[in-house]
């Protein structure tokens, strides 16, 4: 992006990285959201029902990545609308990185396509994002 | 033809709240950190909570949204899109209140999952105390139909 404080259409935003998708945070985030749903705590329930053999990411995590990258990309910005689309799975131990690109600048109003990826995977998230800078 | 019942009609139902939500300092502190980034010091909350505060504090829990649906919690239900506008920043300490509804259910059949139905519920945060709600989130269900599997 060529700066922060003026972006152009066509920039693309730093990327926002986990290096290791942490269970840990699947249990902090299973009270977070009341939900003790055991796909996110319990391999063995993943295994059980043919989810694979890791740990699952609470989707709202996903998105709260995607959203570090916009805060990230332009410090003290407010959010105004996001949507999002959840097209796959992040499991414990994937490797993320957030990413957009600026899509329209109108006064301090800047829209952006977003997406979440994973290493060996591609696209699990992809939607659509207004900030506020 | 489609040779599946139609999904239970639930558009409608209330997802109104009884219970306040304040985002603590502490939990948006151990939030931001589980996401990789450190808690704005200037008071406002991370923005995920737009998603947080509404699950938690709606009229229903996620099982009992299930059962409105007539489906089982257990059966796994699965995030296909959540969307929110904001009129305002969340902040730490605010007490928040949640309205909404369910917008509709619609059975489908899809070819990598069998008979779905796509449950799409919106809710709305208001602060407690009254006034406008900060934000407004619509999001996306999807509910397989294990029992309706050919």
């Amino acid at each position: 992006m060529s700066s922060p404080d003026k972006p152009n259409v066509g920039d693309t935003l730093p990327p926002f990285v986990i290096d290791t998708v942490s269970p840990d945070a699947m249990r902090d985030w299973s009270v977070f959201l009341a939900d003790p749903n055991p796909i996110h705590l319990d391999v063995e329930v993943v295994k059980a029902k043919g989810l694979g053999d890791k740990r699952i990411n609470q989707g709202p995590i996903n998105v709260a990545y995607m959203m570090n990258m916009l805060t990230t990309a332009f410090p003290g910005c407010r959010i105004e609308s996001m949507d999002s689309r959840f097209l796959d799975n992040v499991y414990e131990g994937d490797r993320a990185t957030a990413s957009g690109e600026v899509t329209s600048v109108e006064g301090n109003r800047v829209s952006c396509d977003i997406k979440l990826e994973v290493d060996g995977r591609g696209t699990v998230n992809a939607g659509t994002a207004t900030i506020l800078i | 033809m489609e040779e599946f019942p139609p999904a239970p009609g639930v558009a409608g139902t209330s997802l109104d709240g009884t219970k306040n939500f304040t985002i603590t300092a502490e939990e948006n502190a151990a939030l931001c950190k589980s996401t990789g980034v450190e808690p704005a010091a200037d008071g406002t909350a991370h923005p995920i909570y737009y998603y947080i505060a509404t699950q938690v504090a709606m009229g229903k829990t996620v099982a009992g949204v299930c059962e409105t649906c007539e489906f089982d919690v257990d059966d796994g239900p699965m995030m296909g899109s959540s969307g929110v506008r904001f009129t305002e920043q969340l902040i730490v300490g605010q007490a928040y209140k949640v309205t909404g509804e369910i917008l509709s259910l619609v059975r489908k059949k899809s070819r990598k999952l069998g008979v779905m139905d796509v449950l799409t519920y919106r809710l709305r945060l208001h602060p407690a105390d009254g006034g406008d709600a900060v934000l407004e989130t619509d999001n996306v269900w999807v509910l397989p139909r294990k029992e309706l599997a050919a």
